[in-house]
């Protein structure tokens, strides 16, 4: 018999907003700590598999509790790193910031245990409504419009996704959220929205856009959950799908070539989201049980790492409120900060895949898999993007934020820094620990997986061959590390078509107002005209062929009345014509 | 970086392509992986690749002033 507690949403939404109740700081601190930590217990409680906290609603079951090792796994991951992030968050003392992420958070987890496609379609909108609030909170122009971007993409693929399910329930007869047969159009929909929240290119530049304008705890939170919970529901639904093998290895390289020209330290490393994320949608699609269980892991260990990274740059965006490489390199910053450099250098080498970290033991399981299907060029590729991620978010990021040159030409003084408050260092420190943990003792994870694991990861060759791959990709960096320095510059991406697309609709929709504007002023001058030509016929004809230019006086009847005298001789002639007519005629 | 560093860190890439001759794969999946050290030319080679390959993108394509969009 399953234990009927609350599904862990309603414990995030509730304790949401239930924090502005609380007056005292420390009493809130501590509330934000006990809901993720609250809910994770809730989720240990459910020992069995099955379906709970079911309810009936207009006809159609909602089921809040779809509970089994795969929506288990994403559901401890979501609560740890929950409760990093509000660790991370403490010194907020905005509560609509931390609103919005309990509602983000909670609305994932709704994502992650419905049963239904209905309850997952409320969720779904829901995280998307909540988490844009974690971007404008920053209070800048280039927050609100990467807000309203951000929204816009994420409604239109929520859209997209509520037709596809509407279809889907009309002619299955069935709203149960399960796998979904890959082909109708109603499959297309949902994939597509799906896939939308996942960044697969080319619908992925809402994340690199958004993300880096979000606040600096924003950031944090949001890379962990929507991308996240996107490949989760790719999982339960669209497992095999051949398209999103090719996707999947393709967007794992796409993010790494803009990795090489982004300047923006948070806008960099959102790329490297896409890549990873890359990993997982690839193995989605090659869909065995070992690429299932590579993908599950994977998300797991990179929504801890990722988060970790973006710690650390926020940290040094918080510290310092710098947040590009041209402004951070050469400060010498590795002095002032060096357990930053070292917390932030954790998620680094686990994000590369580094032996005894976590990304070693999951990213190697999805390129396995794919060796395992015996596909080289989807092999070669996401090793491809394995040495573009080491490069960048191992070597440049870590060497241009707290190493680096000065740019040639310029001095440059150092400036203001130390290491991040306590309670950040804290939230890295114990995100570096599981990171560390977890790689170190593969077990732990491959225990929870939706599949029985026969993969091992510590093998000499897996390692010497890691090895090799990030030493000799350390020794390229070091030959070209003074023409990987920032550049000053931003790179157009797929949100280019309408970011420039809608200055072109609105270009085009001015003209269209013109136009119309252009038409209604020539309507009303006719309208004037009949309406003065109406009151006055006469005069009006009258005014045509005099050459002064006379008042337009309402019509007066007496004005043109003839005197009486002329009607009487009217009278007369006509009698007359008739006398004479008479006479001739007799 | 200090000297020491330095040879350290060649050190440690020397150590690495040379166990690379001494441990093979136990079932190779594909025909590279019976090269010895493909994983470090690999490396070598396809980050010089990506850097190329995007610098090139970047410089004839994709990169604009950061004013781009402000207008």
């Amino acid at each position: 018999m399953m234990i009927s507690t609350a599904p862990p949403a309603f414990i995030f939404i509730l304790g949401g907003l239930l924090l502005p109740l609380l007056r005292a700081r420390r009493l809130k601190q501590a509330w934000l700590l006990f809901i993720p930590a609250l809910a994770f217990v809730d989720l240990i409680a459910l020992q069995s598999s099955g379906t709970c906290w079911t309810y009936h609603f207009l006809g159609y079951n909602l089921v809040f509790g779809r509970i089994d090792t795969l929506s288990l796994c994403f559901g401890y991951v979501f609560c740890i790193m929950a409760f990093l992030g509000m660790v991370y968050a403490l010194h907020v003392k905005e509560d609509g910031q931390h609103l919005a992420a309990m509602f983000y958070i909670g609305s994932a987890l709704g994502v992650t245990f419905a049963g239904d496609l209905l309850t997952l379609f409320v969720f779904w909108e829901i995280m998307a409504a909540s988490s844009v609030f974690l971007i404008w909170y920053q209070r800048d122009k280039a927050a609100l419009g990467a807000g309203f971007r951000y929204l816009m993409v994420h409604l239109f693929g929520g859209s997209l996704l509520l037709a596809g399910i509407i279809i889907h329930v009309s002619t299955t007869g069935s709203t149960q959220f399960g796998v979904i047969d890959y082909g109708s159009l109603s499959s297309l929909l949902i994939l597509l929205g799906f896939i939308i929240n996942a960044a697969v290119p080319p619908f992925h530049a809402w994340l690199s856009d958004a993300y880096p304008e979000a606040t600096v705890t924003g950031s944090v939170f949001l890379t962990a959950f929507t991308t996240k919970s996107a490949v989760y529901v790719l999982i339960r639904a669209f497992p095999g799908v051949e398209l999103l093998v090719w996707m999947g290895a393709i967007m794992a390289v796409y993010g790494v070539v803009y990795a090489v020209l982004e300047n923006d330290i948070r806008r960099l490393l959102a790329y490297h989201i896409i890549s990873q994320v890359g990993y997982m949608v690839c193995g989605v699609g090659l869909g065995t049980e070992m690429a299932i269980n590579g993908s599950t892991v994977h998300a797991f260990c990179h929504i801890l790492y990722k988060a970790l990274l973006f710690m650390g740059a926020a940290s040094i965006i918080h510290v310092t409120g710098k947040r590009k490489l041209t402004e951070l390199q050469g400060r010498n910053l590795y002095k002032k900060m060096p357990i930053c450099l070292s917390l932030y250098m954790v998620g680094a080498f686990s994000i590369s895949a580094v032996p005894l970290f976590n990304g070693f033991i999951s990213k190697t399981m999805v390129v396995a898999a794919a060796g395992e299907l015996h596909r080289p060029i989807i092999y070669l590729l996401l090793h491809l993007a394995s040495i573009g991620t080491f490069l960048h978010t191992g070597l440049k990021l870590p060497y241009g934020i707290w190493f680096g040159k000065t740019p040639e030409g310029t001095t440059r003084r150092e400036i203001e820094a130390k290491e991040p408050p306590l309670h950040m260092l804290i939230a890295m420190g114990m995100t570096a620990f599981l990171c560390i943990v977890t790689g170190v003792f593969p077990q732990i994870l491959y225990n929870l997986l939706p599949y029985p694991v026969h993969y091992q990861p510590y093998t000499p060759y897996h390692i010497v061959g890691m090895l090799q791959l990030l030493l000799l990709t350390a020794t390229a960096f070091w030959l070209f590390a003074n023409k990987l320095g920032g550049e000053p510059t931003i790179s157009i991406d797929t949100d280019w078509f309408y970011r420039k697309g809608a200055g072109l609709l609105m270009r085009y929709c001015y003209r269209l107002d013109e136009a119309r504007t252009g038409i209604q002023v020539f309507a009303s001058r006719v309208v004037a005209g009949v309406v003065v030509v109406s009151k006055n016929p006469i005069q009006s004809v009258q005014s045509l062929f005099s050459r002064e230019k006379s008042v337009l006086l309402p019509y007066n009847a007496d004005t043109y009345r003839p005197a009486i005298g002329v009607g009487v001789m009217v009278l007369l002639v006509l009698f007359c014509i008739f006398c004479v007519i008479l006479f001739f005629r007799f | 970086m200090p000297r020491i560093l330095r040879y350290l860190f060649l050190l440690a890439c020397g150590v690495a392509v040379v166990l690379g001759f001494l441990i093979h794969a136990k079932h190779p999946l594909f025909r590279w992986e019976i090269i010895p050290a493909f994983d470090a030319a690999f490396g070598f080679l396809g980050c010089i690749l990506i850097v190329l390959i995007s610098k090139m993108l970047g410089k004839y394509w994709l990169q604009k002033d950061e004013d781009y969009y402000d207008d």
